[in-house]
């Protein structure tokens, strides 16, 4: 098959994934598995959901066990027709080490495909938080994007490069161009793989979900050390909770919760 | 010996008819041969022989031609029917019959000796590339200490190679005895090296049959005394056979402490040479005067080497009473200076003026220089020691030896002596004249400071404190997710509090968690804090 054969779709993905540079994010990471969801995964992967409608998210994440090393975020999203947009808020670690963090995304979505943008900067704990100030120099600044589509009926793939252009000294992580593919909507397996950063080769994921409505059960391994998480998502008509613990032999676990509301039919995991 | 037989032996004999022959060499002592050497000659006829007008040469195997006298024999000097005579330095014992200084080289080299009737002997060693420096094959070179001696006194085989071989050195006496029982000089020791006081020690020696009939268990004994035992120790000689040699142990029972010499003498019925009968141990019980409290083996400053001792003997002591060195033994004679004060530290250096340059607080009457200074092993061997520091006073007796191993240590850390262990020294670089450095605690079991830091480079101390007196530990580096970026240090010997600065550098910016794990008999731990590393615009 050659170049000009690939269905147009596909090669503006592979076009977006090759040119995108490595990038750090991590502070709107809800409780789900990897891919497109609601409004966290939009502030955080770049990734919108499939339908448009009404949400909002309220997540925590306690790293590694540390008390000075939390996440709090809150998400609002709205869409309209194949539009979709979020904002968010969150702040991560005590004080000394930490930052808040202002985001906004925004993309377009249909049933087989979607793409959004997304903006984020940081400001460090120790210093009073001003909107005016989230743009000044010395702040941390982050631009992204993503983009999946599903070229048959139940498989999605898609790439994801939070921080294709980034400046300012304060991130949480180095975190590059993650692509992935998942098998069915419900009940089903994914993988994904992320491009190797200074000190790694990369890293490989493979997890699978078991969906009985309203609850929905997942676990997933990775490598790089060899590491796992498993979670739990449960809906009850617009409200949904998930939880996700991530274990890692030496630094102990990483425990998520995520809480979540929205005017139309919940994605799931 | 019928007729024939006597012309097959002059046939194949290196030695002229009727005339003494050369029976031992020693031109390899052990340490400075000055004085040393010596050529023994025998007299295997019934008749005296004169030595008068012989004429004994030093060959230079290294060129054709290069025969040089060194001794010419007097109107006195004579030979009475099978005795010997020996030509050599100061320091050969018994004094040699002719003193002289032979000057004779280690090899491929020869002597000869010219008689007035023209007859002459030439004995070789080493590797000749000239014939005139040997008769037939050149004997093998022997090691030093060793004498290169005609085995037995009249072994006429056609060749030195046939005729000479190592053997303790035995001026004066046959080389091969029907009864000799002989201890190697120097071979002696004592386990443990320092004992403590009032505690036994076992007494290791070499023993040899020197002789040519085999001894049994009865035949003789060992005898030690020393004013460090409260009575002379002895036990039966094991049954020995002809040219063996056996490493013997004596148990020696409680010592008292002090520094004294063990004099160890073995008597066996008969035995023809007395001369090679005993051995001397020179031996502490108990601490020495100085102790030995840092060793820098790795210098990263320029420094040089160096070791620090503290003066425990509660009295001044002149340093250069002492000798430094390595496990190959304590040569370094060290400077002289003022008396260094009870309980004082002092530094002694391969290079002070460097040591004083890199660390100008110093006080420069305490820091000495070692001469020639022994370099210090960095790497370890397959046992797991890279080198041994020793201390020895000037006469031998042992005053300090201590091995030590490099793993896990990087370039500029020091050993110390803490709490009797040695450990890393908890300061760059260690602390010379000074004390080890107390830590202070460390709150949750690990810390690091600064928590922030540049990601153009900047150095965090990390602390820790440890359930455990002791443990092996690693530093390693985490990023948020758990991947792991680097390891920091270790795994490295650590005592109950320990403290290691560590340059971050090369990292991207982003939350860190600094791991620290460590390992003990007792069962491991784990202890996780979190650094943030700033960056500037991408």
């Amino acid at each position: 098959m050659s170049v000009a054969q690939i269905p147009v779709r596909l090669a503006l993905t592979l076009m977006l994934l090759f040119a995108a540079r490595p990038s750090r994010a991590q502070d709107f990471a809800g409780a789900g598995p990897r891919g497109p969801g609601g409004a966290l995964e939009l502030l955080e992967h770049a990734l919108p959901a499939a339908q448009s409608s009404l949400t909002a998210a309220a997540a925590t994440t306690r790293w590694w066990g540390m008390r000075e090393l939390e996440t709090r975020a809150l998400a609002l999203g709205a869409g309209w027709r194949t539009v979709l947009v979020a904002a968010g808020l969150s702040q991560t670690g005590a004080p000394e080490l930490g930052w808040t963090t202002l985001a906004l995304a925004a993309g377009g979505a249909t049933r087989t495909a979607g793409a959004a943008l997304r903006v984020a900067t940081r400001q460090d704990r120790d210093v009073p938080w001003s909107a005016t100030r989230a743009l000044a120099p010395g702040m941390g600044v982050d631009l992204g994007a993503g983009a999946w589509l599903e070229p048959v009926a139940g498989w999605r793939v898609w790439a994801s490069a939070p921080q294709v252009v980034a400046y300012g000294g304060t991130r949480p992580l180095e975190r590059p161009l993650e692509v992935g593919v998942r098998a069915g909507r419900g009940t089903g397996g994914w993988c994904t793989l992320r491009a190797p950063r200074a000190h790694d080769d990369g890293e490989r994921s493979l997890g699978v979900c078991v969906a009985v409505a309203p609850l929905a059960a997942w676990a997933e391994v990775r490598d790089g050390p060899l590491r796992g998480a498993a979670g739990v998502h449960a809906g009850a008509g617009p409200i949904a909770l998930g939880v996700r613990v991530d274990a890692h032999p030496v630094l102990g676990e990483t425990v998520r919760v995520e809480l979540s509301w929205s005017s139309g039919r919940g994605s799931g995991p | 010996m019928t007729a024939l037989a006597t012309l097959f032996a002059a046939a194949l004999s290196c030695a002229p008819a009727s005339h003494p022959i050369v029976t031992e060499v020693l031109y390899d002592a052990t340490g400075d041969d000055t004085g040393h050497e010596y050529i023994e000659l025998w007299n295997p006829d019934p008749a005296t022989v004169s030595l008068h007008g012989l004429r004994i040469e030093a060959g230079d195997g290294g060129g054709p031609g290069r025969w040089t006298l060194r001794w010419t024999g007097g109107p006195a000097d004579s030979l009475r029917p099978r005795s010997r005579f020996v030509i050599g330095g100061v320091n050969v014992s018994p004094r040699p019959d002719a003193v002289v200084s032979l000057e004779l080289q280690n090899g491929p080299d020869a002597v000869r000796l010219v008689w007035p009737d023209g007859a002459t002997e030439v004995v070789g060693w080493g590797v000749h590339d000239f014939a005139e420096y040997s008769c037939g094959e050149p004997a093998a070179d022997v090691p030093s200490g060793f004498s290169l001696a005609r085995i037995p006194d009249a072994a006429a085989n056609g060749s030195n190679a046939a005729d000479f071989r190592a053997a303790e050195p035995s001026p004066g006496s046959p080389n091969l005895r029907a009864v000799d029982a002989a201890l190697l000089k120097g071979r002696s020791a004592l386990e443990p090296e320092r004992p403590e006081p009032g505690s036994p020690a076992t007494l290791s020696l070499s023993l040899v049959n020197a002789g040519y009939t085999a001894w049994g268990l009865d035949d003789g004994a060992l005898h030690v005394t020393s004013e460090l035992l409260t009575a002379p120790v002895a036990i039966p000689t094991p049954p020995m056979a002809p040219g063996e040699t056996l490493r013997v142990s004596v148990p020696l029972p409680a010592l008292f402490e002090g520094r004294g010499a063990l004099a160890i003498r073995v008597r066996l019925v008969g035995d023809e040479t007395p001369g090679n009968d005993h051995d001397t141990l020179k031996v502490r019980c108990g601490p020495g005067p100085l102790t030995l409290t840092e060793i820098q083996f790795h210098p990263a400053s320029g420094e040089g080497e160096w070791i620090e001792v503290r003066n425990r003997s509660g009295v001044p002591l002149a340093l250069d009473a002492f000798r430094v060195g390595d496990r190959s033994g304590a040569a370094g004679r060290v400077d002289a200076g003022p008396p260094l004060a009870p309980e004082s530290l002092a530094v002694l250096a391969q290079d002070p003026a460097a040591m004083l340059l890199a660390r100008p607080a110093l006080d420069p009457v305490r820091v000495r220089r070692v001469t020639p200074w022994a370099a210090l092993n960095n790497a370890d061997d397959a046992t797991g020691v890279a080198d041994q520091v020793v201390i020895t006073e000037s006469d031998g007796v042992p005053v300090e030896r201590v091995a030590y191993s490099s793993a896990g240590l990087a370039a500029g850390v020091t050993l110390e002596l803490n709490d009797g262990s040695w450990r890393p020294s908890a300061a760059p670089g260690g602390t010379p004249l000074a004390p080890p450095r107390v830590l202070p605690p460390a709150p949750g079991g690990f810390r690091a400071a600064p928590r922030r830091v540049s990601a153009a480079g900047e150095t965090v101390n990390f602390a820790w404190e440890l359930p455990w007196s002791n443990a092996r530990v690693t530093l390693e580096l985490y990023d948020l997710e758990g991947h792991r970026t680097r390891r920091l240090a270790g795994p490295v010997d650590s005592s109950a509090r320990g403290e290691r600065p560590v340059l971050l550098e090369s990292l991207a910016p982003g939350i860190y968690l600094a791991v620290l794990r460590a390992e003990s008999d007792e069962g491991s731990f784990t202890r996780v804090t979190p650094l943030r590393v700033e960056g500037g615009a991408r």
